[in-house]
C-alpha cells in the first residue's frame, strides 16, 4: 500500500479507481460501502462468459473533507472499460441518495452549521457508458442518476472529476455535464459519442479516430477549460483533487451554482449562444473556436504543460 | 459459457499468517486480476478459489497456487480470485503483492 | 417486414394528431413565448389539448433535416433539437409556476429517435450538454408536479431513449406489432465490439430482459409502465396515465413515479434482480457508520 504522501503525490491518470477514492478525501477517512468482501459482483457477466469483479468495476464509499461528509464514486476504467449495469449503477445511484439522506440528518442535527457540514458527491468518471452486457438495467441506472442529481439541486454540490484513461463517454458524458462543477487534468476527456462511431458516421476524412491529438483536441481537458465546461483544470495528481474538493466543498452553494454548465432556461439560452457560434462557423476543428474566444496560436496550445496553459489560455466569456 | 469456478484446497507449513482480517488486491482487468484473501482458521491449510472465463487450466492454477503457498509459507488464509485470462506469471506476482498488502503495516 | 404496414416508425407529427383532440395542435407556441420556426427542425414542441386539457408537446419529427447540423436527420436528435425541447419544458414550467399542483400542465413526449447528434461538431460544442440539459429540465418539471408521459411510438434507442423518455413519470410502448424498438444496440453490433459469440446472444436476447432488446423486456424491466396494443388505444392510454400520475403526485406517492419509480416496478416485475438489494445493503452499511459523518 502506497503511504498517504505517496498517494497524495501520485498520477491521479495511472491511479486505480480505488486509490482515486481513498485520496480524494481527507487522510484515513474513506470507508468503503460494499467492498470487495460484499461480494456484489453482477450476475449478468458469468451467464456470457465475461470475468466479474468483486466491486463490480466500482468503489463506492464515504470520507470526509474537513467537515464535510464526502460521498464517493469511483470507476475502474481497467474492468469491461468502466462501463454501467445493474449492481453498479445502482451503487452509484445510492451513493448520490445517501448524500441526500445525510443531508437531511445534519440539517436536523446541526441547524445552525449546515455550510460547514453540507455533504458533497465526488464523482470520479472512468467509463464508456452503458455495459452491454447489461445494456438494458445499465440505460435505466443513468436515468436514476440524473434524477438523484435534480434532488440534489440547491443542496448538495456534485463534482464530476475526469482524468483517467478511458475518459467519460456514452450516457455518462451527459452526466457528468449535468453535475455542479467539473474537475478535470490535461488527460481528461468527456464526451458523448466515442471518436470510432463519429468516424463510422462522418467518414475517415471528417473525423480519423486514430489521430489522438484530433481526438484529444475535440474532447480533451483543454478544449473543455476553454468552452467553460471544464471549471478547474488542474496538474495530474491526486493531492491536486483533493485540494480541489475541499475548496468546493467550503464554497456557498450560490457560488458552486454558477459554476453550472446546464440545468436551468438561464443556462440553455446561453449554450444556445454557443451552438449558434458553432453553426455559424462550421469548424473544422475545435482550434477554429479557440481562435475566435481569443487564443492568437491556438496550435500551440495543445503543446503546453498546464501551468503554461492556464497562463495564456483566453476562454469563452460568460455573460 | 458461464464462467469456471475452481477451488484448491492446500497443506501448508503455515510459517506465516496475514495481519488483516481481509484484504484486496487487483483489478480484473483483460489479462489481469484481482485477489480477495480473508483470515480464516484452517488449521495452517490453505482455501482458494478461481473464477475465470478460461476453461482447461486447472493442473496451471493448482500448480501456481500451490507453488505461492510452498515459497511463502502462508497458512489460515481463504484466497479468492476473480481472474480474466491473466498468464501463469502474473497470478503468481499479483499473489505476492496481495499477501504484501495483507501482512503490510498500516503506512503513515 | 411486410407485416410492418402499420408501423409509426418516422411518423411522429402523424402520432400528434392522433393522440391530441382534434385540431388543437399549435406548434412553436408555448404560453407567452413563441419557438423560432427555423430552429431546431428535428423536434416538434407547442401546446395542444388532451381531453379538454391544455398540455405541452415534445415530438421527433423523422422527416425532418437540419441544413446547420447534417447529422440530424431520421429523428436523430441534435444541438439545437436537445436545446429547443429543453427550452419547451422550462417555458411549461414558467407558464404554471404560480399555479397549484393539480394545475401544473401535463407534458407529452412522442418518441420516435435512433439517436443523439453523433458528429465531430457536435462534439465540440458538446452534444452531452444539449441532451443533459433537456434530460435536467424534465426531470425538474416533474419534481414540480407537470405529470410527464412518454409514447414510445417507434425507435427509442440508447441515449435518444435517456435523453426523450427515461426522465418521463410513466413511458408508453406501441407494441412490438408496430416494429417499436426499444433498445441499447441491436445484438449483432454488441457481438462485434463485446467479441462474442452472436448465436449465444441471440439465444440470451429471447429470454434475457437485462439483455435482450424490445419493449416487452424494457417492460419486464419496469422501464415501460405499459404496453399499447394498438394505434387506436394511444389517445386514451396517454389520458388515463394523465390521471392516474396527477392522482399520485396529489397524494404524494412521487417516488413510484419516473426513474426510481421504474427501479421499484423493475423489481416487482422480476426484470431487475439485483438492484433493489444492492441499494438495501448499501443502506444498511452506511447506517452503521453514519454518525461518524454526520456529527464529524
Amino acid at each position: 500500500m502506497k503511504s498517504w504522501a505517496g498517494l497524495e503525490n501520485s498520477s491521479f491518470f495511472d491511479a486505480s479507481a480505488r486509490e482515486r477514492a481513498l485520496g480524494m478525501v481527507d487522510k484515513g477517512t474513506f470507508t468503503e460501502l460494499l467492498n470487495p468482501l460484499d461480494r456484489y459482483c453482477s450476475p449478468h457477466l458469468p451467464v456470457l462468459g465475461t470475468a466479474v469483479e468483486f466491486d463490480d468495476g466500482i468503489v463506492t464509499g464515504v470520507g470526509l473533507l474537513g467537515k464535510h461528509p464526502v460521498f464517493v464514486v469511483s470507476m475502474e476504467g481497467k474492468f469491461i472499460g468502466g462501463a454501467i449495469g445493474e449492481v453498479n449503477g445502482a451503487k452509484m445511484v445510492s451513493t448520490i441518495r445517501l448524500a441526500l439522506k445525510a443531508a437531511k440528518s445534519i440539517k436536523e442535527k446541526h441547524p445552525n452549521d449546515y455550510d460547514d457540514r453540507r455533504p458533497l458527491v465526488a464523482i470520479s468518471f472512468e467509463t464508456g457508458g452503458v455495459r452491454l452486457h447489461e445494456a438494458n438495467a445499465g440505460l435505466l441506472a443513468h436515468a436514476e442518476v440524473m434524477d438523484a442529481f435534480q434532488d440534489c439541486r440547491g443542496t448538495v454540490p456534485i463534482v464530476a472529476v475526469v482524468g483517467s484513461k478511458v475518459g467519460c463517454f456514452g450516457g455518462m458524458g451527459f452526466v457528468a455535464a449535468a453535475t455542479d462543477v467539473i474537475v478535470m487534468n490535461e488527460e481528461g476527456r468527456i464526451g458523448l459519442t466515442g471518436p470510432e462511431v463519429i468516424e463510422q458516421e462522418m467518414g475517415k476524412e471528417e473525423f480519423d479516430a486514430s489521430d489522438k491529438a484530433l481526438v484529444y483536441r475535440t474532447t480533451g481537458a483543454k478544449h473543455k477549460y476553454i468552452i467553460q465546461d471544464c471549471n478547474y483544470l488542474v496538474e495530474d495528481r491526486v493531492g491536486d483533487f483533493h485540494n480541489v474538493l475541499a475548496e468546493v466543498a467550503d464554497m456557498p452553494m450560490a457560488e458552486i451554482e454558477k459554476m453550472r454548465r446546464i440545468g436551468s432556461l438561464k443556462l440553455v439560452q446561453e449554450q444556445q449562444e454557443l451552438v449558434k457560434l458553432v453553426g455559424d462557423m462550421q469548424p473544422k476543428d475545435s482550434m477554429d473556436i479557440w481562435k475566435h474566444f481569443g487564443n492568437k496560436k491556438p496550435e500551440a496550445l495543445p503543446e503546453m504543460s498546464t501551468a503554461e496553459f492556464l497562463k495564456v489560455v483566453k476562454r469563452r466569456k460568460r455573460p | 459459457m458461464a464462467l469456471e469456478i475452481l477451488e484448491f484446497e492446500f497443506k501448508s507449513a503455515a510459517t506465516q499468517g496475514i495481519n488483516k482480517e481481509w484484504s484486496h488486491f487487483g483489478v480484473t482487468g483483460s489479462g489481469d486480476l484481482e485477489v480477495l484473501m480473508e483470515k480464516k482458521d484452517l488449521g495452517g491449510a490453505v482455501k482458494a478459489k478461481v473464477v475465470t472465463p478460461v476453461k482447461g487450466f486447472d493442473a496451471v492454477w493448482e500448480k501456481m497456487l500451490g507453488k505461492f503457498v510452498d515459497d511463502t509459507g502462508v497458512g489460515n488464509v481463504s484466497i479468492e480470485i476473480n481472474d480474466d485470462n491473466a498468464t501463469p506469471i502474473v497470478v503468481y506476482v499479483r499473489l505476492r503483492q496481495a499477501l504484501a498488502e495483507a501482512t503490510a503495516k498500516e503506512v503513515e | 417486414m411486410d407485416e410492418l404496414d402499420n408501423t409509426m416508425i418516422g411518423r411522429g407529427r402523424d402520432a400528434i394528431e392522433m393522440i391530441v383532440d382534434a385540431n388543437s395542435f399549435d406548434e412553436n407556441h408555448i404560453e407567452g413565448f413563441e419557438f423560432d420556426p427555423e430552429y431546431g427542425p428535428g423536434s416538434v414542441v407547442g401546446t395542444a389539448k388532451i381531453d379538454g386539457q391544455t398540455v405541452t408537446i415534445i415530438a421527433n419529427d423523422a422527416q425532418a433535416f437540419n441544413d446547420r447540423f447534417p447529422v440530424v436527420f431520421g429523428g436523430v436528435i441534435g444541438l439545437e433539437e436537445g436545446y429547443k425541447m429543453a427550452t419547451a419544458v422550462y417555458r411549461t414550467l414558467e407558464a404554471d409556476k404560480d399555479k397549484p399542483l393539480a394545475e401544473k400542465r401535463p407534458v407529452i413526449l412522442i418518441v420516435d429517435t435512433p439517436g443523439n447528434g453523433p458528429g465531430k461538431m457536435e462534439e465540440i460544442a458538446g452534444m452531452n450538454k444539449s441532451t443533459g440539459g433537456y434530460q435536467l429540465a424534465l426531470a425538474e418539471a416533474r419534481k414540480t408536479g407537470h405529470p410527464i408521459v412518454a409514447m414510445v411510438i417507434g425507435r427509442a434507442i440508447s441515449g435518444a431513449f435517456l435523453c426523450h423518455g427515461l426522465q418521463a413519470d410513466h413511458i408508453l410502448a406501441l407494441s412490438k406489432d408496430f416494429g417499436t424498438m426499444i433498445h441499447v444496440m441491436p445484438t449483432t453490433s454488441v457481438s462485434r465490439i463485446t467479441k462474442m459469440d452472436i448465436e449465444r446472444l441471440e439465444e440470451l436476447s429471447k429470454s434475457n430482459p437485462v439483455f435482450a432488446a424490445g419493449v416487452e423486456f424494457f417492460y419486464k424491466l419496469g422501464g415501460v409502465q405499459e404496453i399499447v396494443e394498438n394505434v387506436e388505444g394511444m389517445r386514451d392510454a396517454v389520458i388515463r396515465h394523465i390521471k392516474e400520475i396527477a392522482a399520485m403526485k396529489a397524494e404524494g406517492k412521487s417516488e413510484l413515479l419516473g426513474p426510481w419509480g421504474r427501479g421499484i416496478l423493475g423489481s416487482k416485475r422480476g426484470g431487475r434482480t439485483n438492484r433493489m438489494d444492492t441499494i438495501a445493503k448499501m443502506n444498511e452499511e452506511f447506517d452503521v457508520v453514519a454518525d461518524k459523518y454526520i456529527n464529524a
